[in-house]
């Protein structure tokens, strides 16, 4: 007696033909599930698609904003932003960085100052920086309210806020005091050549930015610096180039990426994704769920069919493994009409975006734009259909699991 | 002298039903010889169905043994069961039992491809039975597109493309008229003259009855009458 199917090629193709056709025995049915199963994909894929492409915006926002993608500090100005912890040798380091294709600096040096206008005085902290290398590095300098950046060494712009809580304006002279590297005293009369107004009181309120050259003076720091903001041509390069940055910098100065610098915003997107994963695992079980009721239907309503396999001696692992590949055709289909469907939406939307009006104050807190542009990453293409694919499998098999104890006699007797 | 092809020892079978037992053989011997066409008949519970299925490994009994082309049927799992199914016996349900979403060939060539038969034997097995008993223009057809009578000719074709030792038929001609139960009963006596095979049908017809050579009268699960019964 020759072995009974083999699981030759020609029966596989059998199995999978009978599959296909019995798919369509009941139309309404497979498109109903196969339905539910893209409705899931379609929303866990779009859903991550603007996750993505949030977070990118978020990133780039908040990174962008004036912190900058990354920044080289000493150590111990990252442990303590005390003025004397600086980087040495600052000209050579900028100079050696510039040459770094894909990858822009921008020098900064900061000291803590009393100052005044007349008889007004307020405590600031004085930035001296290379207006056109922040420029290229962050956005900050677009805040600009009225009057422009400085061009002589001798101007500063300062926020809105502490120009009004000096009582002063474009034109007005300042005068800064504080305690210089060696002990000395810092001096600097600087005239007001424009206001920002960032959105940020406590911003607006506390800086001001002149030229680095004036910091550097006022502050007896020579040629050093506290910290040097980056940015690179590509953000998922970074962490890249920071670990190549790291082995060409002096000994003691880091670098730090923008997770270390603004750690509430890779909380705020781990908190997110970890809610979404929560609500699509929540709906990718509910679909799964709908599946299993399905082919508990399909198994039920096919028991005397499957009696009667049964009884020309089909084993009944071969008829679980040809309900499986009905489900595997079901998924498919929900798979394919989804995979349009996201492509077509996400494809329109992450050129064109998605207004979120009216909650532009409430996104800039939490440093996400007015308008979002979904991204397609391979992830959010292959998770959901990846997990339905699991989800259907099994399913299918808890569903088809009574086919191994049907006895043809019983199976074929059921109307 | 003639080859048994199937050998039924004091088989007995009992039912539960709400508790209460119903015995549906009770101790039942007969051989089966080969071209044999054999009838077991009787009134509603009188063993004929059980009887068959046991015969045909579909159901085990109680008591008593089976013997089907010299394998004792009470030696094998129901896995060995299942391949002893495909290989030496073919079926005739009374509903036809057709795969719907295959076609007439389809349908025939489906239990070949169980088998492993190859695809060049598989489809001159199949289309040879299926011209033989008159269905070649009605092949590609589905069940659903075919008349009761053809759908019954083609679960006969799929149950004797195998060339099984033994043919066994529930009611088959229960849900056809009986123009097309003539015309059935002159194929199955057809290939039980021509090509000698041994076929055992369970029917009420008496119709179905005058066809075959051996009438078996069952009654309360036991043998009331068997016209040419050879004694075991």
């Amino acid at each position: 007696m020759p072995p009974a199917a083999k699981l030759s090629f020609e029966y596989r193709g059998m199995v999978w033909r009978v599959a296909w056709r019995n798919l369509w025995r009941s139309p309404r049915r497979t498109w109903l599930t196969a339905g539910s199963i893209a409705f899931a994909c379609l929303l866990v894929s779009v859903g991550m698609a603007m996750q993505d492409g949030s977070y990118e915006a978020m990133i780039e926002t908040a990174t962008g904003f004036y912190i900058g993608q990354a920044q080289i500090s000493h150590q111990s100005f990252v442990e303590d932003e005390r003025l004397e912890h600086t980087i040495t040798d600052a000209t050579a380091l900028v100079r050696d960085l510039d040459r770094i294709p894909n990858l822009i600096v921008a020098p900064r040096a900061q000291g803590f100052a009393l100052v005044s206008v007349g008889d007004r005085s307020f405590g600031g902290l004085a930035v001296g920086v290379d207006f056109d290398k922040e420029q290229q590095v962050v956005t900050f300098f677009n805040n600009l309210t009225s009057g422009t950046l400085p061009r002589g060494v001798d101007e500063v712009v300062i926020g809105e806020t502490m120009a009004r809580n000096l009582g002063a304006g474009v034109g007005s002279e300042l005068v800064l005091l504080g305690a210089a590297k060696q002990g000395g005293v810092a001096a600097l009369v600087l005239t007001i050549s424009g206001l920002f107004s960032s959105g940020q009181s406590e911003l607006d309120r506390t800086l001001l930015f002149t030229h680095l050259e004036a910091v550097q003076n006022g502050f007896s720091l020579g040629d050093e610096i506290h910290t040097i903001a980056i940015r690179v041509a590509d953000l998922t390069l970074l962490e890249k180039q920071i670990s190549q940055l790291q082995t060409i910098l002096p000994d003691n100065v880091v670098v730090q990426s923008w997770r270390e610098l603004m750690p509430e915003v890779t909380q705020g997107i781990e908190l997110d994704r970890v809610s979404a994963k929560l609500m699509y695992g929540a709906m990718l079980i509910l679909v799964s769920f709908s599946v299993i009721n399905t082919f508990l239907m399909v198994v039920f309503e096919r028991t005397r069919e499957f009696g009667m396999l049964l009884a020309i001696g089909m084993r009944p692992g071969l008829i679980i493994r040809q309900v499986l590949a009905e489900a595997l055709f079901v998924w498919g289909v929900g798979v394919a009409v989804s995979l349009l469907l996201v492509v077509s939406l996400v494809g329109y939307f992450s050129s064109a975006g998605i207004s979120i009006g009216g909650m532009e104050e409430i996104a800039s807190q939490f440093y996400m734009p007015d308008r979002i542009y979904p991204a397609i990453t391979l992830q959010s293409l292959v998770v959901a259909p990846g997990v339905l694919l699991a989800g259907t499998q099994i399913a299918a098999f808890v569903a088809s699991w009574r086919i191994r104890n049907l006895q043809p006699v019983a199976a074929l007797r059921v109307d | 002298m003639s080859e048994v092809v199937v050998e039924c020892t004091g088989l007995t079978r009992t039912y539960d039903q709400d508790s209460v037992p119903v015995y549906a053989l009770r101790g039942v011997d007969v051989s089966i010889m080969k071209g044999d066409f054999v009838s077991l008949s009787g009134p509603s519970g009188s063993g004929k169905s059980t009887l068959l299925n046991i015969i045909g490994g579909l159901d085990r009994p109680d008591g008593g043994e089976v013997v089907v082309s010299g394998t004792r049927l009470s030696t094998l799992s129901d896995s060995a069961l299942a391949e002893l199914r495909l290989h030496k016996i073919g079926f005739v349900f009374q509903a036809f039992n057709l795969i719907p979403v295959l076609s007439a060939h389809e349908n025939v060539e489906f239990i070949l491809q169980l088998q492993g038969v190859g695809s060049a034997l598989r489809r001159a097995r199949s289309t040879a039975v299926l011209d033989s008993l008159g269905l070649s223009q009605m092949s590609h057809r589905r069940p659903g597109e075919l008349s009761g009578g053809q759908q019954q000719r083609v679960a006969i074709a799929r149950a004797i493309v195998t060339n099984p030792a033994l043919l066994l038929a529930d009611e088959p001609t229960a849900n056809i008229d009986s123009a097309t139960t003539e015309e059935l009963l002159s194929l199955l006596q057809k290939l039980n003259r021509e090509q000698g095979m041994t076929i055992v049908t369970a029917t009420h017809d008496p119709m179905v009855m005058s066809y075959t050579t051996r009438k078996i009268k069952l009654h309360d699960g036991m043998i009331e009458e068997d016209e040419s019964a050879v004694v075991v």
